[in-house]
């Protein structure tokens, strides 16, 4: 018999189970390594060197290994208080992933470290900012790699684990949560293995069938840039909203044809995949005319659009279906934060500048691939408003909030607020941090560049103005300016919360 | 016939009383004291037991039963009772009370397995929502469908003269209309065309719903139709008379002093305006204009707060005032108080469910003044000496055919009018002649 005392052990401060949290990320780390497979064949193909993407696996992948194995007694402890700590060193950890073959194949311009995980933080988080100038001196394998850690990224790498793997002892939920897109409303009501399956077997189906589409175009002669590879790593960076285009002039060189088809699936993209898969898969097509957030996502977009039209015909820039198209393009792009770009509106006068800055707080629909702030959390805002001017004149009044015709818990309010809050602040800190360390190194950013490009950054959109703008470079910026807007694509893509979780001492302390 | 109650709470006593006199009647219930009051008030059988224990039903001989009545406040009781009479009996009628909505749904989708059941919520919901449509009228009620109405009225200052002191043969009635019985304090007259209404009269009319709606604006100039009521209280009669309301496309508002229940209630009814507020905070009634609505209805849980915030409403302007007396009591006193119209849930409750009670032939009945009239809805047999006689040669015998339902039309029969075999006629008498009237039609 111990005495009491004994039994009440030595204090325990720490509230994680740390090492649960490495055990997982871990696990994941080993699977994630099994991407860098994906461009050997294309390096094969095209007689380049496989090593980078070798040694990458075997990186990440045998350092998943060794820590899993260290961690083996662990395995299996995390619960949702870890969950949040296990999401962010994920995406940290992927953005690492990402950037070893950057750092043998990436020459001049990749191949610093810092501009190399920026490069990987950029593409795992759809973000499509990119440090690149010389996009000739990247071969072909390395770029299928660029684009294809956007697509990775795009649907959640938790969301894909939990979709493929078998027997991930993942605590479930709220861990895919905070990294779906998007307050939690309503998801497919099901199992989140068939739910993540669900939504991985959509964005497969969608990312085939748009770069077939753009393929054709080059089969049939009428874009003879569209070889297949390039149709596959613009599909790789339309469906997650991603951004990075193979092309110096993004997606300017392409014929208008292969514009509009990449336009649409960039809105396609935007939408959410929960509701496409019950109006698409399901065939239920009334769903999409009952859905509030996605008609009201629509018809932002073709407002939007129409607004941009006026605005490039009015100021002489294009005119007939080119000013359509490139104001479509545009504000789509924007909007869904793919930031693909088929002219480079970092020339464009101010009006239709404020118009694309606006419209990178926009955002696609919850549970799209799309950043920002979102669609839905606008529209829940907008009904709050008008809720508190109702209640100041009756302040008795009872007004549910309701999103398509269902009462929304009062909580999930609170947490769009706040989220809309956090945004702002992040937003604004961020571009500080930028305009200032853009004054002192003199890279001469205007008072709006630094402003889109935090807002580009932690919306994951990718271009922003001025020299940032589409046909720019994020190169030339000061290190604090891009280890900023890493830290910022991080946050924006994880939607804030559960990195700011990390940051209170209750987290970590009892 | 042989009808088998359980419960002997408020609507079980209603329909005891309604019943007694015609039919045999087992009375279970858990409390043996209610089954003292009402064994020394009726000549029936009473049972101690337990409504949802098999052997207590059948010890108290539901096998035998013809009707089976499950109405205690309990849903669960009833279900189960309903559920255990089925098994018991063979083929008797079974009919149980909910509070719930939901098991109204259940069993209209087929998926209870019972022959009716009867809502209180929903019943009141109805009723008030008849009153509403024709506001002077006291009390309302529709037969064949909504195609006839029948209606009581009082006859007061505000009368339009056309009507009051004229020899009805004369005054201008609206069409397809009948008085069926002009009350005169403790005397009823089945008018002729001699008769005059006059004020402090109270009468019965038997017509279509647009006569009805037509004597409302005869008995009641100013009352308009309702298009803006308040609700006092969100509760599930609240509720389920809001959802009526709604649908017939009446503006809602709502006063809940719950915070949980009018959040509910705003949830449930998102073409409802609700507050969370008292209904006796008079900045409140001040600042929403609650005077403005057409009609207040008070739907809260305590009799004594209906009353006062009835009250209160009428002080700040609400012109018609409509309260829910839970108990049978506090009918006279909201009378009293100047209530124009009480509904008693457990009143209408009982008047739905002795409709089951009645000749198969009968296919609906509605009590007026209590007990002491009854306007039957019966269908006409072949061997009946009525048949083929004209209206104007029937005899007066304390009972007056207002309507007839002739291959699913209403007809308000004159004077040359014959009446057929097969014929469903709504005929208003004292409740006393009602078993001879079936019995000669």
């Amino acid at each position: 018999m111990t005495h009491p005392v004994a039994r009440i052990g030595s204090p325990r401060r720490l509230a994680i189970d740390v090492l649960a949290v490495l055990n997982l990320v871990a696990t994941l780390g080993k699977y994630l390594g099994l991407a860098a497979l994906f461009p050997i064949p294309f390096a094969l193909w095209y007689g380049e060197t496989p090593l980078p993407f070798v040694v990458a696996g075997v990186v990440t992948s045998g350092l998943g290994l060794l820590v899993e194995r260290a961690t083996a007694e662990a395995s299996g402890r995390v619960g949702v208080r870890e969950g949040f700590l296990v999401v962010a060193l994920t995406w940290l950890l992927a953005a690492a992933f990402a950037s070893i073959p950057y750092l043998f194949e990436g020459g001049e311009q990749l191949s610093s470290p810092l501009d190399a995980y920026f490069e990987g933080m950029s593409g795992f988080t759809t973000t499509g900012a990119s440090v690149v100038t010389d996009f000739d001196d990247i071969n072909r394998s390395l770029g299928i790699w660029r684009q294809f850690t956007q697509w990775l990224g795009g649907m959640g790498i938790i969301v894909l684990a939990i979709a493929v793997l078998p027997r991930l002892r993942v605590g479930g939920r709220q861990m895919m949560e905070s990294e779906l897109p998007g307050p939690e409303i309503a998801q497919l009501s099901e199992r989140i293995r068939s739910t993540a399956r669900k939504l991985w077997v959509l964005y497969v189906g969608l990312t085939v069938l748009q770069a077939l589409m753009l393929a054709t175009l080059g089969w049939v002669g009428i874009d003879d840039l569209m070889t297949p590879y390039q149709a596959l790593a613009h599909a790789f960076s339309t469906m997650p909203t991603g951004g990075f285009s193979t092309q110096p002039r993004s997606a300017e060189s392409f014929s208008a044809e292969a514009q509009w088809i990449l336009a649409l699936f960039m809105l396609i993209a935007g939408a959410n995949f929960a509701l496409m898969y019950r109006g698409l898969v399901l065939r239920r097509p009334q769903v999409f005319a009952r859905d509030e957030e996605f008609k009201l996502y629509i018809t932002i977009a073709l407002v939007a659009s129409a607004a941009v039209t006026t605005m490039l015909w009015a100021y002489g820039i294009a005119e007939g279906e080119e000013a359509v198209r490139t104001a479509f393009f545009q504000t789509v792009s924007i909007m869904t934060t793919t930031g693909m770009a088929s002219a480079d509106f970092a020339l464009w006068p101010a009006v239709p500048l404020l118009a694309l800055f606006a419209l990178m707080f926009v955002g696609g629909s919850a549970g799209s691939t799309g950043g920002s702030i979102k669609v839905v959390r606008h529209l829940l805002l907008g009904k709050v408003l008008r809720r508190e001017i109702d209640q100041t004149v009756s302040p008795e009044v009872v007004m549910p909030i309701r999103l398509n015709g269902s009462p929304v818990d009062e909580r999930t309010i609170r947490a769009i607020a706040a989220f809309i809050l956090l945004y702002i602040g992040f937003w604004a800190v961020g571009a500080s941090v930028i305009a200032i360390d853009s004054a002192i190194t003199g890279t001469g950013l205007g008072t709006l560049d630094s402003l889109a490009a935090a807002a580009t950054t932690l919306g994951n959109v990718g271009p922003a103005f001025g020299p940032l703008g589409p046909m720019g470079s994020f190169a030339e910026l000061g290190d604090v300016s891009k280890i900023t807007m890493i830290g910022l694509m991080w946050v924006g893509r994880l939607e804030i919360v559960p990195v700011v979780v990390l940051l209170t001492r209750h987290y970590w302390r009892l | 016939m042989k009808i088998f109650l359980i419960g002997a709470g408020q609507v079980g006593t209603t329909i005891i009383e309604a019943l007694h006199e015609d039919h045999e009647l087992t009375v279970l219930d858990i409390e043996a004291s209610r089954l003292h009051a009402i064994a020394s008030r009726f000549d029936v059988a009473t049972y101690e037991g337990d409504g949802t224990s098999r052997k207590d039903l059948a010890a108290a001989g539901v096998a035998s039963a013809d009707l089976v009545i499950a109405c205690t406040s309990r849903d669960e009781v009833n279900l189960v009772a309903g559920m255990f009479a089925r098994l018991e009996t063979t083929g008797a009628t079974t009919v149980i009370r909910t509070s719930n909505v939901e098991y109204v749904e259940l069993w209209r989708g087929g998926q209870l397995d019972v022959d009716f059941v009867v809502s209180s919520e929903l019943e009141t919901a109805y009723a008030i929502s008849r009153i509403i449509g024709v506001p002077a009228a006291r009390q309302t009620d529709v037969f064949a469908e909504g195609q006839v109405q029948v209606g009581e009225f009082d006859a007061d200052e505000d009368a339009s003269p056309d009507v009051i002191g004229v020899p009805l043969r004369h005054a201008n009635i609206p069409a397809d209309s009948k008085i069926a019985a002009i009350i005169r304090k403790s005397e009823t007259i089945l008018p002729g065309g001699d008769d005059t209404i006059q004020i402090g009269d109270r009468i019965v009319v038997i017509g279509s719903p647009d006569a009805a709606k037509a004597w409302s604006a005869l008995l009641w100039p100013e009352g308009r139709a309702v298009r803006d009521v308040v609700i006092f209280g969100a509760g599930r009669v609240g509720s389920a008379i809001a959802r009526v309301l709604l649908d017939q496309g009446i503006n809602v508002r709502m006063v809940e002093a719950s915070r949980d229940q009018a959040r509910r209630a705003a949830e449930s009814l998102p073409k409802a305006r609700v507050y969370n507020a008292t209904g006796f905070d008079p900045d409140f009634l001040e600042r929403e204009r609650i005077g403005h609505s057409q009609a207040g209805i008070f739907a809260m849980r305590d009799d004594a707060k209906n009353q006062y915030a009835a009250s209160l409403a009428q002080v700040h302007g609400i012109p018609f005032t409509i309260a829910i007396a839970h108990e049978a009591v506090s009918v006279a006193a909201f009378e009293q108080a100047g209530i124009d119209v009480s509904v008693n849930p457990r009143g209408v409750t009982a008047e739905e469910i002795v409709r089951f009670a009645h000749d198969p032939r009968m296919q609906q009945v509605s009590m007026l003044e209590g007990n002491r009239y009854e306007v039957l809805d019966v269908t006409t047999r072949e061997s009946s000496r009525y048949i083929g006689m004209a209206f104007r040669d029937m005899p007066v015998h304390g009972s007056l055919i207002g309507a007839i339902i002739r291959n699913g039309q209403a007809i308000f029969p004159h004077g040359d009018d014959v009446l057929q075999a097969g014929d469903r006629v709504i005929i208003f008498t004292e409740a006393a002649n009602a078993p001879w009237v079936v019995e000669a039609l």
